[in-house]
């Protein structure tokens, strides 16, 4: 994680930025958790890069004691982003870009702590992004899906 | 004045209290799809057995055009009936009568009604609706959420003291509720929080809607301040009845027990195909308490929160019991920061009420990962063990299938007095899983070896074939018994009647330190 002070307009950010591997054959630059693909980055769980201090600041409080939090979660009709709730390797994806889903529908098979992990649609919907790709490896919090 | 008189005063006055704040602010709280106070508790005991107290307190707030301010009953309506033929106290606060805000004479009708439930061995349950602090009554209003704080705290565990929030409950309102055993929400009436949105915003600058940050889901899914999640009052209401069935009105009684109706014997062939052979397989471990319980009914406590744990109430021949089992549908059935939480608080309820536990194991381990180790999982996962130890109840343990190192001991192992422990021929109980143990024990082995990888294949094998089976464990008497899976009904009525008697004491003790 490498800190970074960008002066845009005459005010002053914050921004912490992560190096990580980029996959070769995925045409998707991702950042942890990150997506920048166009269309989806609205959906925003900005957890490396935090740009708390977007807010107007208030001249008085130095700019690295401002309280940071994480964007909010995107609005509904923003699209539902599944993440990966545990560490482990992208075993299968069952859908494609495009499809339907129901509610519990299988998306993708997680596998972690020995066990095949069914990952599932929290809501019905349209499946509007696939980010996992088989045999990958993903953190907590790494986008999977994110259904429109 | 004769006494027909005085009698028709009598009965003014009652109309006057039970008219709350009147036909119009009733038609409000009726189109914000809301039932009054009296409604509430209508539906909440058996019908026509309320009876009200306090009807005719007033509150002495003589600042700010308070004298002029007629508040009937102080806005919360108070008493006892019963709930299924059982003796229950409750308060209800009327949203209706200057926004059921509690003030000196609000609590202190609240307050008359715990202590009568604590000297009688009643539980309480509280509806909450109320706009917070009479601010008029300043500090008078703040002393009397501490005395409701306090006398919650002394009831914890000699009463149930069940909370349900039926409107707004914010800022210091909330922690009545919090330090109850159960809280209910009912969707889109429900709120609690600490800092409401406009606060927040000025604050950090974070939009959040009142739903979103204290909405009924967002405690029953997010934050696990709430236990049940109801889509109406009505349904709501219904629940409360539901969960007192199953629990002593004291801690001084056993739990009501129902005539049985199902049959003891009852083996279920179906059992045999619920955990898949292949141990990397998910299945929902829901189908085998509702297999091996009185007629299926269980009734789970915090159903949407920590999901990789299951938690609730069923029977067992006609008699409660608190149910905890790993869940491998969600995170592999790990053990996490919530989960432990959720088990660990629910354990030391079932204890408390003399409610038997019994726990169905299935956990490869504990859940890897940085943000479980910043949040403190060690002190967590800690009251888990803490709690079964700590519980004196009957305790029986049943492993499924993966019961794995620390998760291991920690899901009631006889190492932490379970009294009864089954195994199924599934079940996998070792220290660590094969091909973790195998590297570390044969590391120099694989190393040497001309073709590592068949080696190590070779070796984990060898592990899994010699120690991924309950017999190890039953060879040490750490399991009673393993037992065909269609059998665990019978086996576990069996092990409840002959623990049914038990009796176990701790050192005495002012009380202990869990890790909070």
């Amino acid at each position: 994680m490498r800190k970074f002070r960008v002066t845009v307009n005459g005010e002053e950010y914050e921004v912490e930025i992560e190096e990580v591997q980029v996959e070769a054959k995925t045409p998707v630059s991702r950042t942890d958790g990150v997506v920048d693909a166009p269309g989806s980055s609205p959906v925003s769980k900005t957890r490396p890069i935090r740009a708390g201090a977007r807010k107007a600041p208030k001249p008085e409080v130095p700019e690295d004691q401002k309280p940071r939090q994480p964007q909010p979660a995107a609005p509904a009709g923003e699209g539902e982003v599944v993440e990966a709730p545990l560490p482990g390797t992208v075993l299968e994806v069952m859908v494609s870009e495009g499809q339907q889903v129901e509610a519990g529908d299988v998306l993708v098979i997680l596998e972690a702590m020995k066990m095949e992990n069914e990952i599932v649609a929290p809501v019905s919907g349209t499946v509007r992004e696939v980010l996992a790709q088989k045999g990958s490896t993903v953190n907590p919090g790494d986008v999977l899906v994110v259904l429109g | 004045m004769g006494i027909e008189e005085k009698l028709e005063e009598l009965k003014r006055r009652i109309e006057t209290v039970q008219a709350g704040g009147g036909a119009e602010r009733i038609k409000k709280q009726h189109a914000k799809g809301k039932l009054t106070a009296r409604e509430r508790l209508d539906r909440l005991f058996d019908e026509g057995s309320f009876i009200e107290v306090d009807q005719f307190v007033r509150h002495r707030c003589t600042e700010f055009g308070m004298e002029k301010v007629e508040a009937p009953g102080e806005g919360v309506v108070t008493g006892y009936g019963t709930i299924d033929g059982r003796l229950v106290y409750a308060f209800a606060q009327d949203f209706t009568v200057i926004g059921g805000t509690l003030g000196e004479m609000h609590a202190a009708k609240v307050c008359k009604v715990m202590d009568l439930a604590v000297k009688t061995g009643a539980p309480l349950v509280g509806l909450n609706d109320s706009g917070g602090a009479r601010i008029q009554e300043g500090v008078d209003a703040l002393n009397g959420y501490g005395n409701i704080f306090y006398r919650n705290t002394l009831a914890s565990g000699v009463i149930p003291q069940i909370s349900v929030i039926m409107g707004p409950s914010a800022g210091g309102a909330v922690y009545s509720p919090a330090l109850t055993d159960f809280v209910f929400m009912v969707d889109k009436v429900s709120q609690m929080f600490i800092t409401g949105p406009q606060v927040i915003k000025a604050v950090t600058g974070e939009e959040v809607s009142f739903e979103e940050l204290g909405g009924a889901m967002t405690h029953n899914r997010v934050s696990g301040v709430a236990h049940f999640f109801a889509e109406t009052e009505e349904q709501c209401l219904a629940l409360v009845r539901q969960l007192l069935s199953y629990l002593p009105s004291n801690n001084l009684e056993d739990p009501p027990v129902k005539e049985p109706v199902d049959d003891i014997n009852r083996c279920e062939e179906n059992l045999l195909a619920v955990v898949p052979t292949d141990s990397n397989k998910p299945y929902e471990v829901r189908e085998i308490i509702t297999a091996v319980v009185d007629s299926g009914e269980f009734l789970e406590v915090q159903p949407y929160f920590a999901q990789n744990m299951v938690v609730g109430f069923a029977r067992l021949n006609g008699r409660p019991v608190g149910i905890l089992a790993n869940q491998p549908r969600v995170l592999a059935g790990c053990l996490d920061i919530n989960a432990s939480d959720k088990a660990a608080r629910f354990v030391r309820f079932c204890d408390a009420f003399n409610i038997p536990l019994l726990t169905f194991v299935d956990t490869p381990g504990y859940l890897p990962g940085t943000d479980q180790e910043y949040g403190g999982i060690i002190r967590h996962g800690a009251k888990l063990l803490y709690a079964y130890s700590e519980a004196t109840v009957p305790k029986i343990t049943v492993v499924l299938r993966k019961a794995y190192g620390g998760a291991y001991l920690a899901m009631c192992s006889r190492s932490l007095g379970a009294d009864q422990a089954f195994a199924w021929p599934t079940a996998e109980i070792a220290v660590m899983g094969p091909e973790g143990a195998a590297n570390i024990i044969f590391r120099r082995e694989i190393q040497e070896s001309d073709d590592p990888p068949s080696k190590r294949q070779e070796k984990v094998q060898e592990y899994r074939d010699k120690f991924t089976n309950p017999y190890v464990a039953a060879g040490r008497g750490y399991i009673d018994a393993v037992i065909d899976p269609r059998e665990t009904r019978p086996r576990l009525i069996m092990a409840l009647m002959a623990l049914a008697s038990k009796r176990e004491t701790r050192p005495a003790k002012k009380h202990g330190n869990i890790p909070v």
